[in-house]
């Protein structure tokens, strides 16, 4: 039976109105033309396509809502008919620097193959063999799915809730996501997990020594500035893969302008090979030292007068902790970094010699980057989150500041220092333009638990009982819930072998979602969620554009908004539904337009957007007044963005840190000090409440869990052991994390792929295609080789969020999930290592051995016949 | 003079995203396996012992660029020349075209294409190829990838005003030499670009 006749008979079974009806089955003929493969035949040929498509129906700005990494790209939907035919990006306006269009990635143009996809989620299923309590707890991951009404997944879903809460307490659930936050906390709390994620140590380390987190508190300057660097440095990043839209054309656009460019990275990666002067092949989890042998060059080959490399009015003025003589009140001078460096008291001079044995770059290469870099007048010292990403890094983000403090890179036109990644890539400074507020009312409950887990242990609690709530504080837990309301956890942190024993062991589980994703999968119920598509509309914008997409198809099969999955589980346990569903999505959107603000040229005042008139709020059918704003509501249903214009010299240029530089009094950072502090209490007395490791006060150097040294048996004689290789995992293309990994175009593109050095691809027998198996302290993956040269000899790489696919019999993921190989480890600020990890390399076969995933059956639970 | 569009490519700023493949498989509504515009890694060099420091590998020689390619729409087309059933035409501006009727899905201009641009449609048993967005040119538009690619790679136009602008380069490593068919295509090589029919490096995403 072909899929689009799979997909009408579940339609038949549900009752319609037959407006629906008729669109949903125009959409699925969309889904038969864009879900490839035998589906294909369904579809319109392509000259027939081309001709239809060319002057029909209506674009419409469609949604791109994924946590990317990315620019916030303008996506158009050609609908015609209810059908989605095409989709393109920005063509609003001509293109030029000063006003990009806002183009999208090869994710976005299959966002209709994703919404439309063939393994969408139909209706709300439960496995077969369980029951309340659990049942067959074992099969999860296994089983076989049955399809059941919404009322009877709700009303189970409501009774396990109760029967749980009843007998273990609040502390009996674990919520994993947060669309059914709002209940919850109704309900009295639930345990949900924390811990920073993609940020690494940046998250709390980077605001309390004096620098930023990179997202909400950015430190690098703005797209226009950095067009005025001599040079770049780009330290563990790779934005072409994990910023991707406009992002990587800003740091073109400073390289056309005259900026030279420097890769600090073991890969030699795709930005890299357009931007790159020069590659600096480190090792992963290696920078602080590396960083460590710079400042040490800096320190002994500076001279104020022949050779200035070390800024000292900046080290003096606006920094404390450098030297004995800047330290605080209460410290002891011996503790200061640059005694540190010399190894004055601990005997150990960090030199270039004593880094590179570490970091693997010749002492002769680490001092040319100290050098290079000191010498430099106007270098934007950039770095991405990966090399924070690491175990034990939590006094990274502290010598990355350091090491700009001590060169001078900060608070000047041209020069900069600080995280440059994720949507802020190259264009950093405070948003010009954005929305106002949906308008939600808040739910609270003063009474609610809030019991939290940190992400390294969680797994692990709800198997011991037993978490970390701080320092000398271990406490028990007894979790028999775990709740994926619109989450990606399974899969998506560390220690996921771990985490499957825990999904086996509580006596529910529940998934909302869009498709059988891995946290899907190891569930007793599921329910369908709407994509954005499917729902009224969604703004979303970046520092310089504004997005308002609007709804491109009705609800597809059985798929219910998370706003109305949870009003309908408030109403089964009694709570006020109408609250946690918040306001109708409508009047949310017009709240958020009526409230958008775009900054006058001044740079400092704010204007309404949006003039929105009577009309306006009648046709959206929300309440709301009139008001002016500098475009019209239509305008901007019709263009669906707008984007600030920029220039140099304009009023909307940013040099981070400039108002501290000039005057640090006046302008402090929100250090204890006010001033960036290289040493840092604070940062000390953090992490040691944490209750996992200890650092000290100023960054030095800590030997990672599973970093480089750990490939060794015996570090002091160099013996390798068991796991001689390093493992870091990238941001990949196919994905935004986890999202787009079922897509089967995006799988074709990119083919999730095990990067190695063809001199250890050669040393293991292994040849470009050929299946390798990949084991780790905790699990086994096996992929198709890619080998190259980009890679640094010893270092591995594979992209994260593949949806593991786990063999039952031999417990290896065929997928290569990165977290079926990363170690469940707490260190720290409770952070992810995900680019920490020791792993071996074996031949598992030739290229026959694994099919291409792109050629893999999609995951359909229920075949009907 | 008869006119002749074509493509233009920057090899300086292409990262390899492929969103100029995607963006016309979903214009084209084309399955897995069949790509009208495909991005090819290509690099090579070699990682050797530091001449001061014998203990740390260094790599020397390393490139690596990338290179999209499409149809070429040849001003000398074999695919054109080959058909045995009249089936490939080139338009007056230059755009070769499959006429679908006619196939007869012998997939001879398949092999005969040193570019690998007609593809084989397994449900209508005819080839099929990119048609350079001949419904949006003919409106006055950009192809789909040219639109697409937030590097700005990519340029379309008439060939001689592509060259006037761009230069004349139309071919470098691993592409087949131009003289071959005369591609209706220039570019900008990458600063790393090695010579046809010289390149020391290999297609790197040929076989995964």
């Amino acid at each position: 039976m072909s899929e689009q006749s799979l997909v009408m008979k579940a339609l038949t079974d549900v009752t319609l109105k037959r407006r629906s009806f008729l669109k949903w089955s125009a959409a699925l003929s969309g889904t038969a033309a864009l879900s490839g493969g035998l589906s294909r035949k369904l579809g319109p040929a392509p000259s027939e396509f081309a001709r239809a498509a060319a002057s029909e129906g209506e674009w419409i700005t469609a949604a791109c809502w994924h946590n990317c990494g990315g620019q916030r790209c303008l996506l158009k939907a050609q609908v015609v008919d209810g059908v989605v035919k095409k989709v393109k990006t920005d063509d609003t306006h001509p293109d030029s620097i000063e006003l990009p269009q806002i183009r999208g990635c090869a994710r976005g143009r299959a966002q209709a193959q994703h919404v439309f996809g063939a393994d969408r989620l139909k209706y709300p299923m439960k496995r077969k063999n369980w029951a309340p309590g659990g049942g067959k707890k074992e099969l999860r991951g296994r089983d076989e799915w049955e399809r059941i009404s919404w009322d009877e997944a709700l009303d189970l879903i409501a009774d396990e809730l109760k029967r749980i809460i009843d007998t273990y307490g609040n502390e009996g659930i674990l919520e994993v996501g947060s669309t059914l936050g709002g209940v919850f906390t109704l309900l009295g709390g639930a345990v949900r997990p924390w811990g920073t994620t993609s940020w690494g140590t940046w998250y709390y380390t980077g605001d309390i020594v004096g620098l930023g987190d990179g997202l909400t508190n950015t430190t690098h300057n703005d797209r226009i500035e950095l067009q005025k660097s001599n040079l770049i440095v780009i330290w563990g990043g790779n934005p072409a893969w994990s910023a991707q839209g406009n992002n990587m054309k800003y740091f073109l656009d400073a390289k056309r302008a005259g900026a030279k460019f420097i890769f600090i990275d073991p890969f030699y990666n795709d930005s890299a090979m357009i931007l790159a002067d020069e590659w600096f092949p480190v090792r992963p989890a290696t920078d602080h030292a590396l960083a460590l042998g710079m400042a040490y060059t800096l320190i002994t080959e500076d001279d104020p007068v022949n050779n200035p490399l070390i800024d000292w009015d900046f080290l003096n003025r606006c920094c404390i902790g450098f030297d004995a003589d800047h330290m605080p009140e209460g410290a002891d001078p011996k503790d200061n970094f640059k005694d540190y460096v010399l190894g004055t008291y601990d005997g150990q001079p960090k030199t270039p010699e004593w880094a590179a044995e570490i970091c693997g770059l010749t002492p002769k290469q680490i001092r040319y980057l100290a050098r290079t870099i000191g010498s430099t007048p106007k270098v934007s010292l950039l770095t991405a989150w990966a090399p924070a990403r690491v175990n034990d890094a939590d006094s990274w983000p502290h010598m990355f500041m350091t090491l700009g403090a001590m060169t001078g890179h900060i608070g000047k036109s041209g020069s900069c220092t600080g995280v440059s990644c994720w949507e802020r890539s190259a264009d950093g400074g405070p948003f010009l333009i954005g929305a106002g507020g949906a308008g939600n009312p808040r739910v609270q409950n003063e009474n609610a638990i809030r019991t939290q887990i940190n992400n390294g242990e969680l797994w692990n609690a709800v198997l011991t009982g037993q978490y970390t709530a701080g320092y000398n504080d271990v406490r028990n837990v007894n979790i028999q819930a775990i709740i994926h309301d619109g989450s990606s956890g399974l899969n998506q942190k560390v220690g996921m072998t771990k985490g499957i024993e825990a999904h086996r062991k509580v006596e529910f589980v529940l998934s909302i979602n869009l498709f059988l994703n891995t946290n899907s999968k190891y569930s007793d119920i599921v329910l369908p969620a709407t994509t954005q598509w499917e729902r009224y509309g969604y703004l979303k914008g970046n520092r310089d554009h504004l997005i308002w997409a609007r709804q491109i198809t009705e609800p597809l099969f059985e798929a219910k908004d998370d706003s109305w999955i949870a009003a309908e589980l408030a109403k089964r346990l009694g709570l006020d539904a109408d609250l946690v569903a918040g306001l109708p999505l409508q009047q949310q959107i017009f709240n958020q337009l009526a409230g958008a603000w775009v900054l006058k040229d001044n740079g400092v005042d704010r204007e309404n957007l949006l003039t929105i008139t009577a009309e306006d709020i009648a046709e959206m059918g929300v309440e709301g007044e009139p008001q002016e704003g500098r475009i019209t509501l239509q305008e901007f249903k019709e263009q669906g963005i707008y984007v600030v214009p920029r220039k140099d010299g304009d009023n909307f240029g940013y040099i981070a840190l400039k108002d501290f530089r000039d005057d640090p009094e006046a302008n402090p950072r929100k250090t204890e000090s006010g001033l960036m502090e290289i040493y840092c209490p604070a940062q000390q007395k953090m992490i040691h409440d944490f209750g996992f490791t200890e650092v000290d006060p100023i960054p030095t150097y800590n030997r990672p869990r599973e970093g480089y040294e750990d490939t060794f048996e015996d570090w002091e004689n160099k013996v390798k052991g068991e796991y001689p290789f390093q493992l870091f995992t990238i941001h990949y293309r196919r994905r935004s994390h986890s999202i787009f990994d079922n897509v089967p175009w995006l799988r074709e593109a990119f083919p999730q792929e095990f990067i190695m050095n063809p001199l250890d691809a050669e040393a293991l027998g292994l040849k470009h295609g050929d299946i390798a198996k990949i084991s780790s302290r905790h699990g086994t993956v096996i992929r198709p080789v890619f080998i190259t040269e980009r890679i640094r000899p010893g270092v591995v790489t594979l992209g994260e969020g593949a949806w593991a696919e786990i063999d039952e019999e031999t417990g290896i993921d065929r997928a290569g999930a990165t977290n079926t190989l990363n170690g469940a480890y707490t260190t720290g600020q409770g952070h992810q290592g995900w680019n920490s990890c020791n792993v071996k390399i074996e031949r598992y076969g030739g290229p026959d051995a694994l099919e291409q995933d792109y050629l893999w059956e999609q995951r359909i639970p229920i075949k009907e016949a | 003079m008869a006119t002749q569009k074509a493509f233009y490519f920057d090899a300086s700023a292409c990262n390899g995203c492929k969103a100029c493949m995607i963006a016309c498989k979903s214009k084209n509504a084309l399955p897995v396996g069949v790509n009208f515009r495909r991005v090819l890694q290509y690099g090579g060099g070699a990682w050797v012992p530091d001449p001061e420091y014998p203990d740390f590998l260094q790599p020397s020689g390393l490139f690596a660029y990338s290179l999209s390619v499409a149809c070429m729409h040849c001003q000398n087309a074999p695919c054109v020349n080959i058909c045995p059933a009249k089936a490939i035409e080139k338009r007056d501006d230059g755009i070769v075209l499959v006429d679908e009727d006619k196939c007869i899905g012998c997939h001879y201009c398949e092999w005969a294409c040193p570019y690998g641009a007609p593809q084989f449609d397994a449900d209508k048993g005819t080839m099929i190829k990119c048609d350079f967005c001949v419904d949006l040119i003919d409106q006055g538009e950009a192809p789909y990838c040219v639109a697409s690619c937030p590097m700005r790679a990519l340029d379309f136009g008439e060939l001689d005003e592509l060259r006037a602008k761009y230069g004349t380069v139309s071919a470098v490593a691993p592409l087949p030499p131009a003289d071959l068919t005369d591609p209706a295509f220039v570019m900008t090589p990458h600063r790393d670009a090695q010579p046809v029919g010289q390149g020391t490096g290999r297609i790197y995403d040929d076989e995964v």
